[in-house]
């Protein structure tokens, strides 16, 4: 396992695609100190090696064709109203190429 | 006492005789939501419900929601109305559609008055950190007692009488704790069972939605309404709906009711113990047969760190559509990497980025195994010792807090069973997607306690039938701070 320093938890940040403030990790690496013992108390389970994980509380099997009904989509309007910047219609991006 | 304090059945009837009307209930309550100084609202829905109030004209006998007024939490999707899951990444979101549950009570010409305050994308337990600040507990006008979270608002709208009924979601116990620090009933049935679709995910393997009502009654028509299959969400159950409020007049004797041993010796307080001790002699003299049952210490304390990782691990990866481009202001960037930090450097509190952080270091590949998985192959055995429980039991019994709404300057012992166990075991329910009801005990220091019942899968009839017998005992319906009563437990 991952030992937990700053620049762990920094790249973790990172690839969160956030930063954090220099007492905002102090305070993440105190709350780590007490998650980590207490998820050392998993560690204290025993034959958990014959549990499968659970991703699901049950399982829901859905296999079915739907009906192929028609329905209206979203008009023009509706699709364009949580855009920030939009033109003629269309939703209006930054140029990101060339 | 006024109309809104009457009981949904009471006020069903009052629209059927035509006493009141929707537009006078949706006015009375509006005006109560904006009187009410605990920071329980993100919107007043005031223009679109009192529209629709005004074209509900002719009462419907035989449907129980028929012009009722209600709140839901703000991380459900709502066409038309601004939806942030009290986080500033959804400032100025409005939805373009309704979620299932929504749709539903429109279809049942409930009226929906506001949307609530919660824990920032419904990751919190303390009603402390949405974007709006803390929501405050009604029973506690100096506003130093948390309500607790995630369900904030909501529990506020119908602890002081703003709303009969309001919807919540449930992941660990968002529902049914802060039901238990505000006297209330807080419902969460079975995984499957209502659907979650347009309810913004928080970790979907333990995601609920939930209710908070003032009586049993209430919750168990509510799920007659909001129970059932949804070809939008492939999770919903296709089990046929019951009526749920069928056996709720049926005697309890003869019920096998399972009190967890470890989780009843974590608690510490006199009063609750106190309390919770009669309630197992008035249920007892009721017919019920009460069995102290053991389960496994060690495995109970990893309630809470297995609740952590598997939450924060489906959190982290949910989320990631939170991004500045997908969902949430544009705050500007050179690059489409630029746009999502500026995006979600500004859009996160301090909470959930931690929360993020610790759920991305358990998926590392170097501790996916080691943390990850471990905790996911610890909730396959949390929920085989669980229904092992319920296998000879139609209930289990459980005080549903270990105390009164903490005070906000208040911190436990984290390490401690108290916290572990007595604190942490409704997410028992999240684990094995078991039906949970949250009911009101009675009081220390004018703030509520609370007791919660759990059976098995799709069994809620059994459990509003509990529920109800229970209610009858503690004499505790219809509480509200409007509404005060003592109970008789």
């Amino acid at each position: 396992m991952k030992t937990i320093t700053k620049e762990v938890l920094q790249d973790a940040a990172n690839r969160l695609l956030f930063t954090m403030s220099d007492e905002q990790y102090d305070t993440l690496m105190g709350e780590f100190k007490i998650l980590t013992k207490q998820m050392a108390i998993i560690g204290e389970i025993p034959d958990l090696g014959n549990y499968e994980p659970m991703t699901f509380p049950f399982d829901c099997t859905t296999s079915y064709l739907r009906e192929d009904v028609p329905v209206a989509p979203l008009t023009r309007e509706e699709a364009l109203k949580n855009a920030g910047n939009k033109q003629d219609g269309q939703i209006k991006l930054p140029k990101v190429v060339g | 006492m006024d109309m809104l304090d009457l009981s949904l059945a009471e006020l069903h009837q009052a629209l059927v005789e035509k006493k009141t009307t929707p537009l006078e209930l949706t006015k009375e309550a509006i005006a109560r939501a904006k009187a009410n100084s605990d920071n329980a609202f993100e919107y007043i829905n005031e223009e679109g419900a009192l529209a629709f109030a005004a074209t509900l004209t002719e009462p419907e006998a035989d449907n129980p929601l028929w012009g009722i007024p209600y709140v839901a939490k703000d991380n459900f999707s709502t066409k038309g109305i601004p939806t942030t899951a009290s986080s500033n990444i959804l400032n100025g979101y409005v939805p373009v559609f309704d979620a299932t549950v929504i749709q539903k009570l429109k279809d049942a010409k409930a009226v929906m008055i506001a949307k609530a305050t919660m824990d920032e994308l419904a990751m919190g337990g303390t009603g402390t950190t949405g974007h709006l600040g803390i929501t405050y507990n009604p029973y506690d006008p100096s506003h130093q007692h948390e309500i607790g979270g995630s369900s904030c608002g909501s529990a506020v709208s119908v602890a002081d009488g703003i709303v009969p009924f309001a919807l919540g979601s449930d992941t660990g116990d968002s529902v049914r704790k802060p039901a238990s620090f505000a006297g209330l009933v807080g419902t969460k049935p079975t995984w499957g069972r209502i659907s979650r679709y347009g309810l913004f995910p928080f970790a979907p393997s333990l995601d609920h939605v939930g209710y908070f009502t003032r009586d049993v009654y209430s919750a168990a028509v509510l799920l007659d309404v909001l129970a059932g299959r949804d070809e939008n969400d492939s999770t919903s159950s296709t089990r046929p709906v019951e009526k749920y409020e069928s056996k709720m007049n049926e005697p309890i004797a003869g019920k096998k009711i399972a009190v967890i041993q470890e989780i009843y010796d974590s608690l510490a307080d006199e009063t609750l113990l106190k309390a919770f001790n009669h309630s197992l002699d008035v249920l007892k003299e009721q017919g019920a047969i009460i069995d102290f049952v053991s389960m496994d210490s060690t495995l109970l304390e990893s309630l809470y760190p297995t609740y952590m990782v598997i939450s924060c691990a489906e959190a982290t990866s949910n989320d990631a559509n939170l991004d500045g481009i997908k969902f949430g202001p544009y705050r500007g960037g050179k690059t489409y990497q630029e746009v999502m930090f500026n995006a979600r450097n500004e859009g996160f509190s301090e909470l959930i980025k931690r929360r993020f952080v610790i759920g991305s270091y358990c998926l590392m590949r170097e501790n996916q195994e080691e943390l990850f998985l471990r905790a996911q192959r610890n909730r396959a055995k949390i929920v085989e010792s669980v229904n092992a429980i319920l296998k000879d039991h139609d209930a289990i019994y459980l005080a549903a807090a270990p105390s009164v709404a903490p005070r906000f300057d208040q911190s436990s012992d984290r390490l401690s069973d108290e916290y572990l166990m007595a604190d942490n075991h409704l997410c028992l329910g999240n684990f094995a997607g078991l039906p949970s009801i949250t009911l009101p005990l009675g009081f220390e220091n004018g703030l509520p306690l609370g007791v919660n019942f759990m059976t098995g899968a799709f069994q809620e009839t059994l459990l509003f039938q509990l529920a109800a017998a229970f209610e009858r005992a503690s004499g505790l319906a219809e509480l509200s701070v409007r509404n005060p009563k003592e109970g008789n437990l």
